[in-house]
This record gives structure tokens, C-alpha cells and sequence, in this order.
């Protein structure tokens, strides 16, 4: 009798079911209304502060694929830890390095149409994206006078081994404009040996400027606020075009900012997800030995 | 609450015959048939609704301000929890045998994301993975009470299950929708689903489905409401090609264009297609292979990107009735059901085509 009137009572309402998504006609038009941000719900109660220390530094930077997509239509965060178990899956099995737009890496993939079922790859990594199993870089290389530019899924079983032949940053975040670019800025020998680096010293930033070729271009590299283009040699009006394209009030939208990031509670969520595997990780990232010939760049 | 209002009943199992075929029947084989009467008759049916049937048992109701103290609440939720902690104690029912002419029952799962998977050969392909969160049996109708309420004549006895899936708060729903669930001992739910069964299919109220109903390799096929995309115009929403952007066009680049025939046909044939609401309407995906099921999540990945609906809406999912695809007597399925809580289940469960990610790389 006492549960059935309990049963019946009109009671007020509990905020866990009320976080469930209970609410919200399905918006008619992508842009009509601004995207739902989905609550953050801690998985862990106390010591936040010390959680947020308990990242490394370089965590984003290095395995940048573990961060999900930021756009909250797609993100489901029981996906995003299967996701991830999947990815750590595959790493336990074949090591990916730690590597930079700007470093050369050699690429063995299972081919059946050539010799010996292998096939090797060597180029300079020029761009990289994709988040979770979707992440991709690209290597490009000058063979026989033909620029060749090849794209990898980085959690393909068909990957044997990636390799850094040569682990530097650059001065921008993409090289695309390597294909406009002098052929010898491109060109790396298929057999080149690894360079080795010493363990924890930080990642060498090759402040190498590149010469483009003459113009017809595919881009237009002056609006790009690029840093290692030499200069670039055009007409004034190039220049003056370019700053009329100019968007200087992007570095202050924070919300476009927040709408590109996953916020750090979920990223220190993320990290203590896979903090078990981070030794592991971290031990196939570099070599442990030291650097024997200094290396002389042109 | 609007997400209880969508929880209407809506029938699967056989696909309804199309107004082309039943007018073969009476037509016989020897008349061609020319298919524009059934588009353009069809394109006046209304497809979308904004509340569900009359007859449907409400399910929101009013919420006041009962300003409970925090012990009385505290006892409320106690009370629930220790109502539902156990399921209802009755008689097992018999479990039927599975023939070549059985349907089971489908599940309800929810759309949690797309991300790809590799064969052994290397093939690429997206899948999409699908939670099945919750469910639980709710009624089985007998044949003689779904022949009350046949809506068209069938050949074959079929019974129905009504499945749930995904609990809410007792205190949330109206006391209509509430008693629907006595029956079955379980907290009321979110969506609810029938599906047409054979008799020898049916199972006790009460009983929880899970991703083991299916296995990898099984082909299905779901149904769902796509996404919702608005009004769209004639190139989105019909794939027309739209007219040049320069070449001395005016203003109509990306219109519909001419939409009469001329001549003996003066008017605008009814379907003629136009701008309009794009997106929120059942489609039915047929013959999807289920490629990995992982049984600690509940989780099925699905073939392809394409089930209908967007991250975190529901799909119904059920043996596939194509006839190249159904199951045979060399792998029948689990019949009635998997009953998990019983007989051990592997966690992760892989096709045999699948590459497993903790496998050596292909060579």
C-alpha cells in the first residue's frame, strides 16, 4: 500500500534524468539555432587540480588523434572510448611514433600487386588531420622528377611499420606549399638512414625558409601567413589584395576557439583513460640512444 | 519530455505491399504497368506528423512544485529502486523452436557514431555503431487479439511484441502511460516499438534483449527517421542540376526551371517536385551486415554510414527479410532470444572477415 502510493505521489523532478536530453524539439535548419553543447559530466568527483597537472605537457600535441572532434552533433562519448580502445589496440601491436608536419618518415605498407608483398615509402610529412581510427598524414617525395604525394591512414592494418627517419618541426603547420616549390626542397633519398635524437631533448625546429617556383601557383601563398617562404618576390598589389583578405579579428573570437577544442576537464578525462598505456606509448615514441654524428642541414 | 511524446507504436515486420504490385494482382501479369499514378497520388499523403495518434496513452503530464523535503524524496527514489531491483517472479514461459518460416522480435538501439574498420584483405569500410540500451519486453499480443486490430488481411499468424528501451522516472510520466508497464515489472520507458512476431517467437514481459540477440555476420535491416534537413530547395532536396553561374543567367541558378509539360497536359502534374521539407521521415535500410558486437556495451557495428537518423537518435533493427539474406537452417539465430543472463557471451564478438585491431597487421 505504502509503494503503491509512493508509486502514484506527484514528486519534483531529479536533475540526473533531466541532463538526459529529455527536452528539445529537433531543430528545423542546420543554422537556425546554435548547436547544443552536451553537459560535461565528471567521471571523477575530486582532486581536479591535480588532475589538470597530471598532463603532460605535450599530450595534445603528440597524439593529437585521441582528442575527439569537437562538433557536438557527432560526439558521443561511449563511441569516443571504444574508439580509443580500438586505437590503442592497434598501437600495441604496430608502433606509431611520435612525428611533426615537417619530419621524414619512412612508410612500409602490404601491398599484393608489388614484389615481395612490401612496400616502401619515404617522404617528408607536409600535412596531417582526421581524429581516431580516420587519422591520416601525407608524405610527399620528388621520384624520377615526378612529385609524388601519398596519403596514410595512420590505424590501417595494412601499415607495417612507420618510421621517422628524421624528427624536426618546421615554421608552419602545413607544407603545402611544397608543391610550388623548388623540386630539391622535396627530394629525400629512399634509403636514408634514421637520425637519431637524444631522449627528452625537445623536437629541433628547422627554421629552413623554401624558394617557390615562378607563378602560376596553387594557392595564393602570400595570403597564407606563412613564415618559411622566402620572399615571395611579387608585385605590390599581391600584397595589398592579401591584406584586404585579412581576418585580424579571428585571434579574439573566443568561441570560435571554444567550438575547435574539447575542454580540458574532458581531455584530462581522456588522459587518465589512457594513462595506463601512456609508458607504453611513450617508450616507442623516440630512441633511447644518443645522437652519435651531428647532422649538417642545409 | 518531448522525447516520450515521440514513443509511438509503429508496426514492422512485413513491408507493406506497394500499390504497383497489389495492382498486378487484380491486373494480372499480361498489364503493363505504368507506375505514375501510384508517385503522384503517393506525394499528397502526408508523411510527417507533429503529435502522435489520439488513441495513444499520453505520456507527459503537468509537473507542479511538491516542495518535498530531502528525506521524503530520498525515501521516494528507495522505494523505486527497490520495486524494480528484481524482475516480477512468475512462471518461465515455454521457449519456442525456430523453423524456416519464424520471425523474432527486433530490437530498439540508439545512433552513437560512425568510424571505420578493416577486413583481412585490407578493405576499408564505415560502419556505424549502434547502442542497445535497455531493452526490455513489455507485452506479447496474441494473434487472435492483433487480428482485432489487422489493419490488412495476412496469410500467415502473426503475434506482436512490444519492445521498450531506455527507462524513465516513474514520477515523469502520466499514470496511463505507467500502468502499460505493470504487466512487465520494469521501469516505464522512453521508446517504445512492435514488432511482428510468429507465436513460437514470443517472450515473457519482462525479458531484457540485448546486442547477443544478433551475431556478426547476420544481415538486418533498420529503420529510422532521417535527419531532419528543413526546407530545401529543388537541388538539395531532389538533385536537380540547377542552371550556370554566369553565361548570361538571370537569377535562376539554382531554380527548378520549367515544371509543365505543355501541349494536351496544361497543368502542373500533381508530384511535381519542388522546394519543400527535406528530412524527417521513416526509411527502412535493408540487408546491413553486422560486422562486431561488443556484449559488455551492447554495442552493434553495422555496415556502411547511412542508417537513417543522427547521433543519439533510435533505429529499429530486426532480422533482415530479404530472401538471399535470411537465416537458413545451417545458422539459425538465437531463438526466441540470447539469454545472456544464463549462458556466458564472449565481450567482444568479430565477423570472421573482420580484421581484429589486436591482431598482427596484414601481410
Amino acid at each position: 500500500m505504502m509503494a503503491g502510493l509512493a508509486r502514484m505521489r506527484i514528486l519534483s523532478l531529479t536533475r540526473q534524468l533531466a541532463s538526459l536530453g529529455l527536452g528539445g524539439r529537433r531543430h528545423t535548419g542546420s543554422s537556425a539555432v546554435p548547436a547544443k553543447v552536451l553537459p560535461y559530466r565528471k567521471t571523477r568527483g575530486d582532486d581536479d587540480d591535480v588532475n589538470m597537472q597530471q598532463i603532460p605537457d605535450d599530450f595534445r600535441v603528440v597524439f593529437p588523434e585521441f582528442l575527439p572532434d569537437p562538433k557536438p552533433e557527432w560526439r558521443n562519448r561511449l563511441r569516443e572510448k571504444l574508439e580509443r580502445q580500438d586505437m590503442l589496440a592497434r598501437r600495441a601491436v604496430m608502433a606509431i611514433p611520435e612525428f611533426y608536419v615537417g619530419s621524414i618518415m619512412g612508410v612500409t605498407v602490404a601491398d599484393p600487386n608489388a614484389s615481395g608483398k612490401i612496400n616502401r615509402f619515404v617522404g617528408i610529412c607536409i600535412q596531417r588531420g582526421g581524429t581516431g581510427l580516420r587519422a591520416w598524414f601525407i608524405l610527399r617525395n620528388v621520384i624520377d622528377h615526378q612529385g609524388i604525394e601519398i596519403l596514410y591512414e595512420m590505424y590501417s592494418p595494412l601499415i607495417n611499420n612507420i618510421e621517422v627517419l628524421r624528427l624536426e618541426k618546421r615554421l608552419d603547420d602545413e607544407l603545402l606549399y611544397l608543391r610550388d616549390a623548388l623540386p630539391e626542397y622535396s627530394t629525400f633519398p629512399l634509403d636514408m638512414d634514421p637520425e637519431l635524437i637524444q631522449e627528452g631533448a625537445p623536437v629541433p625546429v628547422n627554421h629552413l625558409k623554401v624558394q617557390l617556383k615562378p607563378r602560376p601557383w596553387h594557392e595564393r601563398w602570400e595570403r597564407k601567413n606563412l613564415q618559411g617562404l622566402l620572399d615571395l618576390g611579387l608585385p605590390e598589389r599581391f600584397y595589398k589584395r592579401a591584406k584586404l583578405h585579412e581576418k585580424p579579428w579571428e585571434k579574439f573570437d573566443l568561441m570560435k576557439e571554444y567550438r575547435a577544442t574539447i575542454p580540458e576537464e574532458e581531455q584530462a578525462d581522456i588522459f587518465r583513460e589512457i594513462s595506463p598505456h601512456y609508458e607504453q606509448l611513450e617508450a616507442s615514441r623516440r630512441r633511447a640512444k644518443r645522437r652519435r654524428t651531428k647532422i649538417i642541414r642545409s | 519530455m518531448a522525447a516520450l511524446c515521440g514513443s509511438k507504436i509503429v508496426v514492422f515486420g512485413r513491408n507493406v505491399a506497394s500499390f504497383s504490385s497489389v495492382l498486378q494482382k487484380f491486373a494480372g501479369p499480361a498489364v503493363s504497368l505504368v507506375c505514375t499514378t501510384q508517385t503522384r497520388s503517393m506525394s499528397r499523403v502526408k508523411r510527417r506528423h507533429t503529435q502522435p495518434p489520439f488513441w495513444l496513452p499520453k505520456t507527459t503530464r503537468t509537473r507542479y512544485p511538491e516542495n518535498l523535503t530531502s528525506e521524503n524524496e530520498a525515501f521516494v527514489s528507495e522505494v523505486i529502486a527497490d520495486q524494480y531491483s528484481s524482475p516480477l517472479k512468475s512462471d518461465p514461459w515455454e521457449r519456442g523452436v525456430w523453423n524456416e518460416k519464424s520471425l523474432r522480435c527486433g530490437v530498439i538501439a540508439k545512433k552513437i557514431g560512425i568510424y571505420p574498420l578493416w577486413t583481412k584483405d585490407g578493405t576499408r569500410l564505415l560502419t556505424t555503431l549502434l547502442q542497445v540500451s535497455d531493452n526490455h519486453v513489455i507485452k506479447y499480443i496474441p494473434p487472435e487479439e492483433l487480428i482485432e486490430h489487422r489493419v490488412k488481411k495476412r496469410k500467415r499468424e502473426f503475434g506482436a511484441l512490444i519492445i521498450g528501451s531506455d527507462s524513465a522516472d516513474p514520477r515523469m510520466v502520466t499514470k496511463e502511460y505507467f500502468n502499460m508497464f505493470s504487466d512487465s515489472g520494469v521501469l516505464p520507458k522512453k521508446k517504445l516499438s512492435k514488432f511482428l512476431i510468429t507465436p513460437n517467437a514470443k517472450l515473457a514481459p519482462g525479458t531484457p534483449l540485448y546486442a547477443s540477440h544478433f551475431r556478426p555476420g547476420y544481415y538486418v535491416d533498420i529503420a529510422g527517421v532521417t535527419i531532419d534537413r528543413g526546407f530545401q530547395g529543388v537541388m538539395k532536396r531532389w538533385g536537380f542540376k540547377g542552371m550556370p553561374a554566369s553565361h548570361g543567367v538571370t537569377k535562376s541558378h539554382r531554380r527548378g526551371g520549367n515544371i509543365g509539360s505543355g501541349g494536351e497536359k496544361a497543368r502542373v502534374l500533381p508530384g511535381q517536385k519542388m522546394p519543400g521539407h527535406m528530412g524527417r521521415e521513416r526509411r527502412i535500410l535493408i540487408g546491413l551486415k553486422i560486422w562486431r558486437i561488443n556484449t559488455h556495451h551492447n554495442v552493434l557495428w553495422v555496415q556502411g554510414p547511412a542508417v537513417p537518423g543522427s547521433t543519439g537518435s533510435y533505429v529499429y533493427i530486426y532480422d533482415s527479410l530479404i530472401s538471399s539474406r535470411k537465416h537458413t537452417a545451417e545458422n539459425p539465430p538465437p531463438f526466441p532470444t540470447s539469454f545472456q543472463d544464463e549462458q556466458e557471451v564472449e565481450e567482444e564478438l568479430y565477423d570472421q572477415d573482420l580484421h581484429v585491431f589486436s591482431h598482427p597487421s596484414i601481410s
